[in-house]
């Protein structure tokens, strides 16, 4: 058994189930690249000890976040600068005329006067096209989000800020609606990995070099960085150590050490990111309800001939999406399990109050003072458990729940292309980017897909699937073609190369020179 | 004696009654299934006692089968018979060599005889005195066996002794040594292959000169024989990663060991002389006394023939069969002899229709059949060159098929070429080209039946208005464009006959190896298309630009939709060094775009152009994407940009340290390039700079 760090109190949550499980805390709307950035944001806090743990804040580290409050108004609160580029008048007015529009919009934190801009361009439609360049890497720019989630691409440090909520007044605050500490996670997920200081270290080299370029452009925008005052400590997380946070680390270094430019890099660390935390939330869970065989995710590789993978891998989907729940029943009733529910003691009031005692420790819950409108007093502490169970249950659907489902669509894992049902169907970009982080510079296609079921779960071809024909769920025949297909997709993708029939190599077109010549 | 007229009765209704041969062993075990109580002296007493009074005659071969005697059998139809076992029937799938030998006994014809391609370059190693071994590589049906048998043969080996059983044979040589061949690799189980390949070992590593190995085996095989060996004696085999590398071309084989990898010689050549022994084969000679082709009879199956052979169209159809496999191996696919040969005896004996021909392969026998449902379209040689004439299932278990299902003739078409087939032959602006391309063919092309079909369409019969009612003329317009694909000529500007395949760009990909084979330069329109295409998709702007190419980036993602900042220029064409060049590749025979950033080897970017990748590039260029393979090629091209970009960053920093001066002067300042679109379409990178202050 690995140890787990005992839980801190956790305050404005009603009880502590899925926190208990899988930490505080995974949450479906905070989508892999969200994920990332909020640990860039607490990497970028701590460059002089990056992934690093802080023992003398137990498990968790501190961090002091940017806002940047004008660089994204710039980017995503100013709406006017193409129409007023495109304004046939002189140079001179188009800054006068923009001035005072984003003069009224300022939400008065660090971004009343903004003049310093002329100095740095040239002309209004040299800083409006600097606008628009910046506005098209950016993430998710079209969505209809607050301007107040939206991110730029992560450049450099100066790129880096914390999702806020920004009401009309001008003051600020985390609602977390997008970084949810998800993120925070991840950071202490990656500090308890084995090669954390490696990673971090590459990590602060690589992608947090101020004099980058476009590192440089955001900083002409923005100016001195804003950071808030005071020092913030990030979630929990339980487990001291768990193979898969070694598994994210490894995969992280060595996408690092391909041969592709650190930003290209980024995409490929987000989507394997996202597989990897949405594995840690089925293994969890699998481990709570206590079933120890290892997470299985059947994939069908979309092709033109329906198959019978089709419907193996819907099951499989729905098989892990009802995981998570499973484990928050189990969860909830193995408290009857602890030695401590069933000591006899002397009565059975005394008793109770054990009992209870013991419920407010796990779970910090029921309330100490009943200040909701139910009444716990008289309740037995069995019944407890049984109205535990069916809150935490009803709390865990709104988001956690929906973990799973979110969190494979962003990646490109689940789809429902051609099919009514949600079904694994892993897309190219995900293939690519699992091949980026797998393959060195080559490796024999059966071993390629041997490696992504130790790694992933992922089960494509028969070679892996024999417990699935072992328990007569498919032919043999259908998974070699479902293998056969992958095949023929990464060919088109050029990731395959194929000598003979039965002989097929993957290919990293990332590879470091240096590594095929020898 | 009541129970042996009955098993009398039930053996003759199994024998074939078109006076083809059938095994003893077949026979006997369907008729037991007929007859529970059969046993193996009950049929022989009963088969004998035919063969006696006559009714029953024995099989040409040894003897291992019988036929009906007395019925008029056409005079190929044991030739006819052999080359269907060639066909892409189920029954060949496994043990080929035995199934075919086993065909030639039976049949006693001779046999279809192709070159060993690599044979001389064999006998001359073994000649040559060359210590160590020799692995002939190769996929199922590229002939490893063929190529060993006939190895042993040449250095003097006992074809007998070949024949019989056993898998490694040995054989003195005159200079001493011992040759020891192992036919296939694949034939031992498991832990058998660990002594051969224990030979192998020490023959290549260990210095022995007293034996010569020859060893056949797949590519896969091998590597996975040799790394369970291995894993088994828990080291990695000395000899996997070096064979690995020969096999990728990515380096030398060990010294010792002589690779000839069958599976990179097959090409336009090897199909023309698989065509050319099937179709020019001496047993056809026969067919000249046949009563199915008298009296202006038409027999699909000698009709199907001449057409392979080029006799009527000075071999047009033969090249773009070349043209299509040529395609199908630059995309990547690997066509092995053996696939070569089902697809020509699929192309002579192929049928649409099961009830005509049993396995859609036909025999002689089924030839009255056809005749006289004047259903002889159903036969045509190019519904069967694309393996339309197999259900989907069949098809789809051979590549060839698959390569050749997959370039879509049929299903695409130009509206030029369905005009023609739908309206040519009643309007006369249409007349003369449909006289031209379509009726003149009255086999395969104006046939009735697709005359009749064509007005039941045209004049909108109660059917035709029904869901599906026009399923049948459609079929057939399917088999007519098929039919064009190979019978327009060549430069008949208005029918390209290209545009009728997924890949309307292949004869340009095609010109383009020819070109530089020849060391001509490449066209101007082709170059100039591949380099708007590459200009927008680096971009995602659409440019015009067809003098140079911009390396862009969005500053962020390689894979964002637009980049707008120009990170690098350089010219479409290499001068001095840089630019881009468009080479062959001379191992594959590929086209490459190679980007010379710099001066210098090193310096530049490969980009292989397999057809499909050519194909999307010219579709970008021309502004269509059809959505098909839309996604696969741009992922792969954006690997080739990231590639790019990351040459630039090493070529910029490169610059960078080695002009000190400029360090100064960026610290103040930053340059941007953008890349501007004029309305034409003109793009060009307008530099901007940001002053940095603080």
């Amino acid at each position: 058994m690995i140890a787990t760090i005992q839980r801190p109190e956790i305050r404005s949550v009603d009880f502590c189930v899925d926190e208990n499980i899988w930490g505080h805390r995974l949450y479906d709307e905070q989508l892999p690249h969200l994920a990332v950035l909020e640990f860039l944001g607490i990497l970028g806090s701590n460059v002089d000890r990056p992934l690093r743990p802080q023992p003398e804040h137990g498990g968790a580290v501190t961090f002091k976040p940017q806002r940047q409050i004008r660089l994204r108004g710039l980017l995503f609160n100013n709406p006017y600068v193409e129409s007023i580029a495109e304004s046939a008048v002189s140079d001179d007015e188009k800054w006068k005329r923009w001035f005072e529009c984003f003069r009224q919009g300022a939400t008065g934190n660090g971004d009343e006067d903004m003049g310093y801009l002329r100095r740095s361009f040239s002309s209004f439609d040299d800083f409006a096209k600097t606008i628009e360049l910046l506005r098209s890497s950016a993430f998710e720019s079209r969505s209809n989000k607050r301007w107040s989630s939206k991110f730029v691409f992560p450049f450099g440090p100066d790129a880096l800020y914390e999702d806020l909520a920004i009401n009309a007044k001008g003051s600020m605050s985390n609602d977390r609606r997008f970084f949810a500490r998800t993120g925070e996670l991840l950071y202490l997920m990656l500090t308890r990995a084995q090669s954390g200081a490696e990673l971090g270290d590459s990590l602060v080299e690589r992608l947090f070099d101020s004099n980058a370029p476009m590192n440089r452009l955001v900083r002409v925008l923005q100016g001195a960085p804003q950071r808030v005052e005071e020092p913030k400590l990030t979630g929990y997380l339980p487990e001291a150590r768990n193979s898969r946070f070694d598994r994210i680390c490894d995969d992280w270094l060595s996408i690092l050490n391909r041969d592709m430019p650190i930003y290209d890099a980024l995409e490929h660390l987000i989507a394997i990111t996202g597989l990897n935390m949405l594995l840690y939330f089925l293994e969890r869970a699998k481990l709570v309800a206590g079933d120890d065989d290892p997470v299985e995710i059947v994939c069908e590789i979309v092709s033109k001939e329906r198959t019978k993978i089709r419907a193996l891998s819907g099951d499989s989907y729905q098989v892990n999406q009802g995981l998570p729940a499973k484990a928050v029943r189990v969860h909830v009733e193995s408290v009857r399990l602890d030695a401590r529910w069933s000591t006899n003691s002397q009565s059975c009031e005394l008793q109770d109050v054990e009992r209870l005692k013991l419920m407010r420790e796990r779970f910090q819950w029921p309330p100490v003072d009943g200040v909701d409108e139910e009444d716990f007093t008289n309740k037995k502490p069995e019944e407890l458990v049984d109205e535990l169970v069916v809150n935490a249950l009803a709390r865990h659907a709104q988001h956690v729940g929906k973990i799973h489902a979110s969190w494979s669509r962003a990646i490109g894992l689940s789809s429902r292309r051609l099919s009514r049902r949600t079904r694994y169907a892993p897309n190219d970009k995900l293939l690519k980017s699992i091949v980026v982080s797998i393959v060195k510079d080559r490796m024999q296609f059966d071993e390629f897909l041997a490696e992504v079921k130790s790694r992933y779960g992922l089960i494509i071809g028969d070679a892996e699937g024999t417990r699935l024909v072992s328990d007569k769920l498919v032919d043999q025949e259908e998974l070699s073609e479902n293998r056969n297909n992958l095949e023929t997709r990464l060919v088109s993708l050029g990731l395959v190369r194929r000598l003979s029939d039965s002989c097929s190599f993957v290919e990293n077109p990332f590879a470091l020179q240096g590594d095929i010549e020898c | 004696m009541h129970n042996h007229t009955g098993l009398t009765q039930g053996l003759l209704a199994l024998v074939p009654a078109d006076g083809s041969s059938i095994g003893n062993q077949t026979l006997f075990e369907r008729l037991r299934s007929q007859f529970p109580e059969l046993t193996n002296e009950l049929y022989w007493e009963v088969r004998d006692a035919l063969v006696e009074q006559g009714v029953l005659k024995l099989g040409k071969g040894r003897g291992g089968s019988v036929q009906l005697a007395g019925v008029e059998v056409p005079p190929a139809s044991a030739w006819v018979h052999f080359l269907r076992s060639y066909g892409p029937s189920s029954a060949n799938l496994a043990m080929f060599d035995e199934h075919i030998s086993r065909a030639l006994d039976q049949a006693g014809v001779q046999p279809i005889n192709l070159s060993a391609p690599l044979l001389e370059g064999m006998v001359s190693h073994v000649e040559s005195n060359a210590p160590g071994a020799m692995l002939i590589a190769g996929t199922a049906g590229d002939g490893k066996t063929y190529h060993c048998r006939a190895l042993w043969a040449r250095i003097g080996g006992d074809p007998l002794h070949w024949a019989a059983k056993g898998n490694v044979k040995e054989l003195c040589l005159a200079d001493g040594r011992t040759a020891v061949f192992i036919k296939d690799l694949s034939e031992l189980n498991g832990k058998e292959s660990d002594l051969p390949l224990q030979r192998l070992e020490s023959v290549v590593l260990g210095g022995d000169n007293s034996e010569i190995i020859i060893l056949a085996a797949n590519h896969g095989q091998i590597l996975d024989r040799l790394r369970d060996l291995g894993r088994r004696q828990g080291r990695d085999h000395p000899l996997r990663k070096p064979l690995q590398e020969r096999f990728l071309q990515a380096g030398p084989a060990p010294e010792r060991l002589a690779v000839f990898d069958l599976s990179r010689s097959t090409s336009r050549q090897t199909l023309a002389e698989v065509a050319e022994a099937v179709a020019g084969h001496p047993e056809w000679e026969n067919c000249q006394r046949c009563s199915l082709r008298s009296d202006g009879k038409i027999c699909p199956i000698d009709e199907n023939r001449r057409r392979l052979l080029g006799e009527a169209d000075q071999g047009q159809l033969a090249h773009r069969l070349g043209d299509l496999v040529e395609i199908a191996r630059h995309n990547g696919l690997h066509l092995p002899i053996r696939d070569l040969l089902a697809l020509c005896s699929n192309m002579i004996l192929g049928c649409s229709n099961k009830q005509y021909a049993k396995d859609n392969l036909l025999t002689c026998a089924d030839v009255a059949k056809i005749q006289q449902g004047g259903d002889i379209g159903k036969a045509s040689i190019y519904a069967n060159a694309f393996g339309s004439n197999l259900p989907k299932r069949r098809a789809s278990g051979r590549p060839v098929f698959k390569a050749m299902s997959s370039f879509g003739v049929g299903q695409e078409s130009s509206n030029a070429v369905d005009g023609l087939l739908v309206y040519g032959k009643d309007d006369a602006r249409l007349k003369s080209d449909f006289d031209c391309f379509v009726a003149c063919d009255r086999i395969y092309g104006g046939t009735a039946a697709f005359y009749s079909a064509q007005d039941a369409y045209l004049e909108g019969y109660e059917g035709a208005r029904l869901e599906g009612g026009a399923s049948e003329f459609l079929a057939m317009l399917e088999d007519q464009r098929r039919r064009l694909f190979f019978t327009l000529p060549k430069g008949e500007l208005g029918y390209p006959h290209w545009s009728m395949t997924v890949f309307c760009f292949a004869g340009d990909y095609l010109e383009i190896i020819e070109a530089l084979k020849q060391q001509k330069p490449v066209s101007d329109t082709v170059r100039g298309r591949l380099v708007r295409g590459l200009n927008r998709v680096l971009t995602g702007l659409l440019l015009e630009n067809e003098d140079r190419i911009f390396i862009a980036s969005s500053g962020g993602f390689t894979q964002s939709r637009v980049s707008v900042l120009c990170d690098f220029e350089t010219a479409s064409r290499r001068q001095g060094g840089i630019g881009m060049a468009i080479k062959l590749d001379e191992e594959t025979g590929q086209p490459r775009l190679d980007v010379s950033l710099a001066v210098g080897s090193g310096n530049s970017v490969i980009y292989d152009l397999t057809p499909i990748r050519h194909e999307f590039l010219s579709r970008v260029a021309g502004g269509a994407m059809p959505a098909s393979f839309s996604n696969e090629c741009l992922q792969d091209l954006l690997a080739f940009k990231a590639k790019l970009l990351r040459q630039t960053e090493i070529i910029k920093s490169a610059c960078a340290v080695a002009d000190d001066d400029e360090v100064g002067v960026e610290s103040s300042g930053l340059s941007l390039n953008f890349i501007d679109v004029e309305p034409g379409g003109h793009g060009f990178s307008r530099p901007m700079t940001v002053r940095i202050t603080e």
